[in-house]
């Protein structure tokens, strides 16, 4: 009996060793080859409406490519991690995107204020990180002038933004006083207005009133009062979240201030129009990229009739990244292994590539793209017009 | 001179929302010590279920009004028999009743979040011309939202100082225990708190939401009417309207003669030289004489 027992168990042993070793030949069999590609993004929190306007069109496009058969055998896999809209949130996912899931690149963050901390962290991690509209200049190149190796980014950058809107507010809108509000916690909005300020005084201009107010804040009619008062006719406030110039564009109005307002790429999403489209009409808003561009009119129908959500820049911009590193990878799969290294070292090198809004060169030195072209629009009728194109020089 | 009494209407304006905010929190806080982080996560709540009645169920202002004062009331009431009683039962320590409410805050707001998106909606009112006294202009918005905020304020206060309802919560603002030993019944008490609680956000909520815009951060303010109870004294409602009004009208005095940069580094540099020289706030009483 027990010796029988003892057979049994004997047996049995066996049997699941047998199992043990056909199951690990059989994952081996089955295990794809997947890189992992992170996305850090605002599903909650005050700038919630970027997430979810771009996740659906980052995973359609990752879907697409799977379904082509990947890249080089290998499978894509897109993860997607909120951010709650804070520079604290965006750190800790981004460490667990390098740690935990160990992936070969990274997309984001959308606001310099979280681009910066990540920059230094992508550089210690050896892992490259897209980000997508973090235009300040210090999220490439650190205050001392170092490049960061690993941080890229497919938007323009803050100086060459502030220098066109001082350039068009001057010479084309003849405005002379103009007036900041400044989003002050925010590097996006800080940098942009230094940039306009050195270049419309450069020009000749004035800037009557410098007003700051934080995130978060909805009145401003205190600082409008102000402005009003200083006799300012140009209002620049490049704001990152569009509700700061909503909100700013409702209470000018209360308190019967007609005064230009100029803003920047941050502040360009349909959501504006919706909120404070008639006090908007005439103002000026220079961006990127624009979805009332008509190349953009079958892709933005299709996403809406899809996913039931409009797109907006973020998601073009998103889609950009996403692009960029795709090339990254489709290169260093040729040369090799597709290691976060080598995708790295192909997208610093990228020249003419064709990604989703524009074809994009990436400048080595500053891990800039080159020559994005610059749109000024001005919102007529409740809706965006473009009204020219600035070229880089 | 015009620009100093701009600024000082707009304070007013400002400050009687901090009012509205901040009494809700006194209330709380007089009877059950401890801060009701939930109330930002109530007024968005308020703010959301008027929308909703009004752009899609295409209600009337009143009925939409009254229909998110209900709702508001249900969602207070549940969270307080949820979250709270079950503390309060176990006797919790008052810490661990505030850590429940920033739970029941995050829950609220994240669901809203997840419903209606995070994108920042006008209200669908028409929006009205301000009145020009000269060149200051009175928003007509912002008369309407003071009457409503002060008579609301005013039944409040008949409510506790002429019924025996109001004698048993300012019975349990001195002492909940002895109260609750002299037959006042702790949990209709609490019922009655977050009734009202439900319909001071919910009205907060709608007139913050016609006032700037709909979104489910839009309670981010209501750390200014902490602010605004903490300075009057925290626990006393007159105390609260009068420090709402005070960091109201010293918020936009800061921006326009100061810089509005700072406003922030004002309101808080405020709070800690009140409670330096006045621990209790401004009007704080002691113990016996709380409400």
């Amino acid at each position: 009996m027990e010796k029988a027992m003892l057979l049994g168990t004997k047996k049995f042993g066996l049997v699941l060793m047998a199992l043990v070793l056909l199951m690990s030949l059989l994952t081996g069999c089955q295990q794809e080859k997947v890189l992992k590609i992170g996305y850090i993004t605002e599903q909650t929190g005050v700038d919630a409406y970027v997430g979810p306007a771009s996740v659906p069109a980052l995973q359609d496009h990752v879907d697409k490519i799977n379904a082509e058969g990947g890249i080089g055998g290998y499978k894509l896999e897109l993860i997607v991690y909120d951010t709650r809209s804070e520079v604290t949130d965006a750190v800790a996912v981004i460490k667990r995107l390098f740690d935990q899931d160990k992936a070969v690149a990274v997309i984001g963050p959308s606001w310099s204020a979280a681009a910066i901390p990540i920059a230094d962290i992508a550089d210690a991690a050896k892992v490259p990180v897209v980000a997508t509209t973090a235009s300040n200049v210090n999220v490439t190149v650190s205050e001392t002038g170092q490049l960061h190796p690993y941080m890229f980014r497919v938007c323009f950058i803050d100086p060459y933004q502030g220098y066109a809107q001082a350039d068009f507010a001057y010479n084309k809108l003849g405005l002379r006083k103009a007036a900041l509000l400044t989003d002050i916690a925010s590097p996006y909005t800080v940098g942009l207005h230094q940039f306009f300020k050195d270049h419309f005084i450069e020009l000749g201009g004035e800037i009557v009133a410098e007003e700051g107010y934080t995130q978060g804040d909805a009145e401003f009619r205190a600082q409008l009062a102000k402005i009003k008062d200083a006799g300012a006719d140009l209002l620049v406030m490049d704001a990152y979240t569009y509700k700061d110039v909503g909100l700013a564009a409702q209470q000018a109005e209360a308190l019967g201030l007609k005064i230009q307002i100029m803003s920047g790429d941050g502040v360009f999403v349909p959501e504006l129009l919706e909120m404070a489209g008639p006090q908007l009409e005439g103002a000026i808003v220079t961006t990127g990229v624009s979805e009332s561009a008509p190349e953009f009119a079958e892709f933005n129908t299709a996403f809406e009739a899809k996913h039931g959500i409009k797109a907006n820049i973020y998601t073009y911009y998103g889609l950009d990244a996403l692009m960029m590193i795709e090339y990254g990878i489709r290169e260093a799969v040729k040369k090799g292994e597709p290691t976060p290294q080598a995708i790295r070292d192909a997208i610093e090198t990228m020249t003419d590539v064709q990604l989703f809004t524009s074809k994009v060169t990436m400048d080595p030195e500053t891990h800039n793209p080159l020559k994005k072209p610059l749109l000024i629009n001005t919102i007529k009728n409740n809706e965006w017009v473009l009204l020219e194109t600035f070229q880089p020089k | 001179m015009e620009l100093f009494i701009q600024q000082l209407v707009s304070g007013i304006s400002i400050g009687a929302i901090y009012a509205l905010l901040a009494v809700g929190y006194a209330l709380v806080y007089s009877v059950y010590n401890f801060t009701n982080w939930a109330f930002d996560a109530f007024m968005a709540f308020g703010a959301f279920m008027a929308f909703v009645a009004i752009s899609s169920l295409a209600m009337p202002f009143w009925l939409a009004m009254i229909l998110s004062i209900i709702l508001t009331i249900i969602l207070s009431v549940g969270s307080e028999s949820l979250a709270y009683r079950p503390l309060r039962e176990r006797k919790a320590p008052r810490l661990f009743m505030m850590i429940s409410a920033m739970g029941v805050n995050l829950a609220v707001v994240n669901i809203i979040n997840l419903i209606f998106g995070g994108t920042f909606r006008k209200f669908p009112v028409e929006s009205v011309q301000p009145i020009f006294v000269g060149n200051v202009s009175i928003g007509r918005m912002d008369l309407i939202a003071g009457a409503i905020s002060f008579g609301v304020l005013a039944l409040l206060w008949l409510f506790l100082y002429r019924t025996r309802w109001g004698l048993g919560i300012r019975a349990s603002a001195i002492d909940i225990q002895t109260a609750s030993l002299m037959g006042i019944n702790n949990n209709a008490v609490a019922i009655i708190i977050f009734i009202i609680t439900g319909v001071l956000s919910s009205i907060a909520g709608v007139f913050y939401g016609i006032k700037y815009a709909v979104f489910p951060m839009m309670g981010i303010v209501t750390i200014k009417a902490m602010i605004a109870s903490i300075v009057g004294g925290l626990g006393s409602l007159p105390a609260a309207i009068v420090g709402s009004m005070i960091l109201g009208v010293l918020e936009t005095l800061v921006s326009g003669y100061i810089s509005s940069s700072y406003r922030d580094l004002f309101s808080f540099l405020f709070l800690i030289i009140i409670l330096l020289f006045f621990p209790n706030g401004l009007m704080g009483k002691n113990v016996d004489e709380k409400l």
